[in-house]
């Protein structure tokens, strides 16, 4: 009951002053135990080797039947798929696609979709997706299983994959022959990559019905129930050195781990090497990877995570719960061993089958095994009970730091006089502070509504004509308008000056929206609210209330600088393109990365409008205010020091 | 009113229906529930209209004369239906408003006889003729701009009307008319249930000065019955039907929507086994209404409004279908009692408790419905949170109250052997 009935009259503040002048120390304890831990996590002992919760998977007990002659059709399809090519430079064959889905006894159709270019006054691309549905016979069509495979044209800049074709339809053909398929099974190939994908899938759920009039998806002919799991495949070769499962989707949203537990066991099983991160792993179990391995694995995926961009085309799956990861079989590029030189393509299709079997036994939707998890090899990872502290280590200094900065700040005066003497005695017949918070919550409301305009006007149609009518591009529009609001946000501290005990409070305010805000990106995308919490936590540290040395305001006021979400972004891909054109000069580099900018910041622009990304809006919308935010306060030192000095003076 | 506070007003009257251009924002849990989303009031009007009766689906729980009202808005100025939500919501605001000014005004009086009874250096704890001024703005202020109270305005929630005939009720009360005092309230208890509670302030405040408490008491309770008994037979007369009867308080007090809310029931009747769920329902229901009303109204018989602050805070913490404009309408009553804020110690952690599990709420919510990787008990885990946040905001509120009061008296420092005395609770 003391919680709630503090029996003493005056709130005893002594404890908490005291360690309100160490908050600097205490946040710098927070911020170094938190990355120690993430540090640990890469050790083997804090990982779990990964296992099925799912009994209904049942991998076990699936015996191959898929044999060479599948493989046979597969290599002969392969082949013309080759010679289909020739003719067909820069688009795909449909015509071919779906005579072979016919020709194998598939429900066929083809979906069409448009896109209307949201910028340069609606340029428009057209696309269409073939598909096949395999209706099982052992039900009506109320649950369906996808396996998909991308088609790369030939003038494509990514890396060949024209062989996932074949696979896919050599294993329609066999999958065609048997009866006990529980789950209708459809064979999807799409093209232009993930908008080939994103518009099949809005097809598929919406039906046309909320179609934007950005992407036009239309409906499509035939369906087959709800989808339960989705398998993608990028084969660049019949002959595979190893298989590298993707599973970072849209957002950052991660497959049940049983999905990819069912893959990796399976891999294992028909003596497939399973890799992880292109880093090939040719035994299983063997050891468990080295610290750096482990660290470097569990960076890369959080990298992957925190744009909130698939790396392949299942992460558009996650949006409709529907669980999905790509095998990537990856090329044999040394020739140890020439005489089985399809072996391990017979292995990829067995891999297939016994997956396809296992969803095939599922009752209900995944939903034993973890959705939040960190992979630390292919058979390790972290669950989201052990990765989570990290964060919150990294967040909790802020409300520790807003807390005792509360309790010095509410404090009375004639306290903090007896107990510091450089302050003018004329405070001690001061009322208590009157702390300015419909100014303080009103310069924060400001800082807000740049971020919502930098969140609106891009996204406004009229603004986007305007601009194209105006004759000028895409990427340098959006670069004008975000650039008006970065440098109305910069001037902001400037107009607004705060009043008396204004930057206390504020600080206060700003320790609580950093820590709010740090929370609740982690909870959706822990990776996107870690790697913020890692770059923003040592303004805690460093933000200081006191009257703080030169040196350190400074470095205060660069590094705050530095953390301007335009100013990041250039100097990422100036690094970027510091190691892709060593050869530049420095004027040309720094060009050249403002370019990219631009263009990265379109990219994010349009992953937003178009897939639904949230990075762009996270950050426009939220972290762009509480950089203003915090601009003021390591700038806003001077408008009261300079204050201080008139009343001294 | 003066010119700035009309502009106050003006203000939030804006932000209010351009907020409403937002249409998600109505169909949030948090801020809709079963009985007060404006799409069951939609639901309600159309079937009204054809001649269907409302009540015999599971979807409309608004009180016919409410609804018969609507239908009759709806057909004449359908298209300045947000509009008339958001005037009903400055005219809450501006209630408050008075009601805070007469309060300040009766306590100054009040003091005037009591001062001979205070400790000397007390100045700082006794209501004082700035608060006149300073805390009915700030009352004003805590509901026009309060996020919740813009939120459930913009989401066109019944919430807007409740705490209109709330403060209604409270306008009247500090001003001392009874029977408008009590046909609000009678008319808010058949809509909500909960606020049968008041009863109790109502009968403090106007017992105070007769000389036969006991009777008064009787035949103000007596008043409430029959006023709420001529409600019923209103609404039974305009619909020709008494199905309303169960759609309204049947279904608040059966609680048979297990649709999530920021309250405490959802869960606990999702998870329960059924054959407990009547003695449960009576333990929340009673836990909501009676429980607190007999302790709190004697310790606080001396101070009728805290009691009615207090009361509405319980009631929108515990009741079934809490919805965050219910929040927003106690939290705008806070400043009334400035003068007990010295003592409350937990305001800073209520602060960010309110803050945290508020924007945690629609994070997970996406997790668990849209996404499919979180489930119920994250959610759950916020709501929970959020109601412990408010308890202790509750909680503090009283104690500073007790503190103040004691201080009033003995001082601000009480010395002990030269040692600053602790009061201990025993």
């Amino acid at each position: 009951m003391g919680l709630l009935s503090d029996p003493s009259l005056t709130p005893r503040g002594k404890f908490g002053r005291t360690l309100a002048k160490h908050s600097g120390k205490i946040s710098l304890f927070f911020y170094i135990a938190g990355l120690a831990w993430f540090v640990c996590l890469s050790h083997p002992e804090f990982s779990h080797g990964t296992y099925l919760s799912e009994n209904a998977l049942s991998p076990g007990l699936v015996d191959p039947e898929i044999g060479q002659d599948s493989l046979r059709l597969a290599q002969s399809l392969y082949e013309e798929l080759q010679r289909e090519r020739t003719e067909h430079k820069s688009t795909t064959p449909h015509a071919w696609i779906a005579a072979k889905m016919h020709q194998i006894g598939l429900e066929t159709h083809v979906h069409n979709f448009t896109l209307r270019y949201p910028f340069s006054a609606g340029k428009e691309y057209h696309g269409k997706n073939v598909y096949g549905i395999l209706r099982a016979p052992r039900v009506s069509s109320t649950e369906g299983v996808v396996y998909a495979a991308p088609y790369r044209a030939v003038n494509s800049v990514h890396v060949d994959i024209t062989a996932s074709v074949p696979i896919l339809l050599a294993f329609a053909d066999f999958a065609r022959k048997k009866n006990y398929w529980a789950k209708d099974l459809v064979f999807l190939v799409t093209e232009q990559e993930q908008l080939g994908m994103h518009a099949w899938l809005e097809a598929y759920h919406e039906g046309g019905i909320r179609d934007s009039p950005i992407l036009r998806c239309g409906n499509l002919p035939a369906r087959a129930g709800a989808l339960q799991a989705a398998l993608n495949l990028e084969v660049q070769d019949l002959d595979i050195d190893y298989i590298d499962v993707k599973i970072e989707g849209l957002n950052g949203q991660l497959p049940n781990l049983d999905m990819f537990n069912l893959v990796q066991r399976l891999t294992s099983r028909s003596s497939l090497s399973s890799g992880y991160k292109h880093s090939p792993r040719k035994k299983r179990r063997s050891h468990r990877g080295s610290l750096e391995d482990n660290l470097r694995h569990m960076l890369e995926m959080l990298k992957i995570q925190a744009t909130g961009v698939p790396n392949g085309n299942h992460g558009l799956f996650h949006r409709y719960r529907i669980e999905s990861l790509t095998l990537e079989a990856v090329k044999r590029t040394t020739n140890t061993n020439n005489n089985n030189r399809y072996g391990s393509g017979l292995s990829l299709l067995k891999t297939i089958e016994g997956i396809s079997r296992s969803l095939n036994n599922l009752l209900e939707r995944f939903h034993q095994s973890y959705f939040f998890y960190i992979l630390v090899q292919n058979d390790r990872f972290v669950s989201i009970g052990d990765y989570m502290p990290c964060l919150i280590a990294l967040a909790s200094p802020m409300f520790i730091k807003a807390f005792l900065l509360w309790l010095t700040t509410t404090a009375t005066t004639d306290e903090t006089v007896s107990e510091d003497d450089s302050v003018p005695s004329h405070d001690e017949e001061k009322p208590p502070i009157q702390l300015p918070y419909i100014s303080v919550v009103l310069f924060m409301v400001s800082a807000l509504l740049l971020g919502f305009l930098c969140n609106t006007l891009p996204f406004s149609q009229h603004v986007r004509d305007y601009f194209t009518s105006m004759g000028v591009s895409t990427e340098m529009s959006v670069g004008l308008i975000l650039g008006v609001q970065v440098l109305l946000g910069t001037l902001l501290p400037l107009f607004y000056t705060l009043p008396e005990h204004g930057l206390e409070l504020l600080h206060i305010g700003v320790l609580i929206f950093m820590g709010v805000t740090l929370i609740v990106t982690g909870l959706l995308n822990f990776a996107l609210g870690f790697i913020l919490a890692v770059i923003i936590s040592p303004l805690t540290i460093l933000l200081n209330n006191e009257h703080s040395k030169g040196f350190r305001q400074n470095l205060t006021r660069l590094y705050t600088f530095l953390l301007n979400p335009i100013v990041i972004i250039y100097l990422l891909i100036l690094w970027l393109t510091l190691f892709e054109f060593p050869e530049l000069s420095f004027a040309e580099l720094g060009m050249r990365a403002l370019k990219a900018s631009l263009d990265a910041i379109t990219f994010g622009l349009m992953d937003s409008i178009i897939y639904g990304n949230w990075l762009y809006t996270a950050i426009a919308a939220i972290y762009f205010p509480l950089w203003i935010l915090l601009w003021t306060l390591s700038l806003g030192r001077q408008n009261l020091i300079t204050q201080l000095e008139k009343k001294t003076n | 009113m003066d010119k700035s506070l009309l502009l106050l007003v003006a203000l939030g009257g804006v932000t209010r229906y351009y907020l409403q251009n937002f249409h998600w924002i109505g169909e949030r849990v948090e801020v809709s529930t079963p009985i007060n989303s404006f799409k069951r009031v939609q639901e309600g009007v159309y079937l009204y209209e054809n001649g269907i009766d409302p009540y015999l689906g599971d979807v409309v729980h608004e009180l016919p004369v409410i609804l018969v009202l609507l239908v009759r808005i709806f057909n004449s100025i359908s298209n300045f239906v947000p509009l008339l939500y958001v005037l009903i919501d400055l005219m809450t605001a501006t209630l408050l408003y008075k009601m805070a000014q007469q309060f300040v005004r009766s306590k100054l009086t009040e003091q005037k006889f009591e001062s001979s009874e205070y400790a000397v250096g007390t100045e700082e704890l006794q209501v004082q003729a700035t608060d006149m001024n300073v805390v009915p703005r700030c009352v004003i202020l805590a509901y026009l701009f309060n996020p919740l109270s813009l939120l459930s305005c913009a989401g066109l929630t019944s919430t807007v009307f409740s705490n209109f005939l709330i403060a209604l009720t409270l306008y009247f009360l500090v001003k001392r008319h009874l029977l408008p005092c009590i046909v609000c309230l009678a008319l808010e208890t058949m809509r909500n249930l909960y606020p049968i509670v008041l009863i109790a302030p109502v009968i403090l405040v106007f017992t105070q000065r007769s000389k036969n408490t006991f009777t008064s008491s009787i035949s103000i309770l007596a008043l409430f019955a029959s006023a709420c008994f001529a409600i019923t037979g209103f609404n039974y007369a305009l619909i020709n039907s008494w199905s309303f009867l169960d759609a309204t308080l049947g279904f608040i007090f059966f609680y048979r929507d297990l649709q999530p809310n920021i309250g405490l029931f959802w869960y606990f009747f999702t998870e329960m086994f059924e054959h407990f769920r009547t003695m449960f329902l009576i333990t929340f229901q009673m836990n909501a209404t009676v429980l607190y009303l007999v302790p709190l109204s004697l310790k606080l018989r001396k101070e009728p409004l805290l009691l009615a602050t207090v009361l509405i805070a319980l009631m929108s913490i515990f009741r079934s279908y809490p919805s965050v404009g219910d929040v927003s309408f106690y939290l705008a009553l806070l400043p009334l009692w400035r003068r007990c804020w010295k003592f409350m110690a937990h305001n800073f952690v209520v602060f960010c408790f309110f803050v945290v599990t508020l924007s945690m709420m629609p994070a997970l919510w996406q997790l668990w419905i849209y996404s499919g990787s979180a489930n119920a008990n994250f959610y759950f885990g916020t709501t929970l949170a959020f109601s412990t946040g408010q308890i202790f905001l509750v909680t503090d509120l009283l104690f500073a109250h007790v503190k103040r009061d004691f201080c009033l008296r003995n001082g601000l420092k009480v010395y002990v052997d030269g040692k600053e005395a602790k009061i201990i609770l025993e």
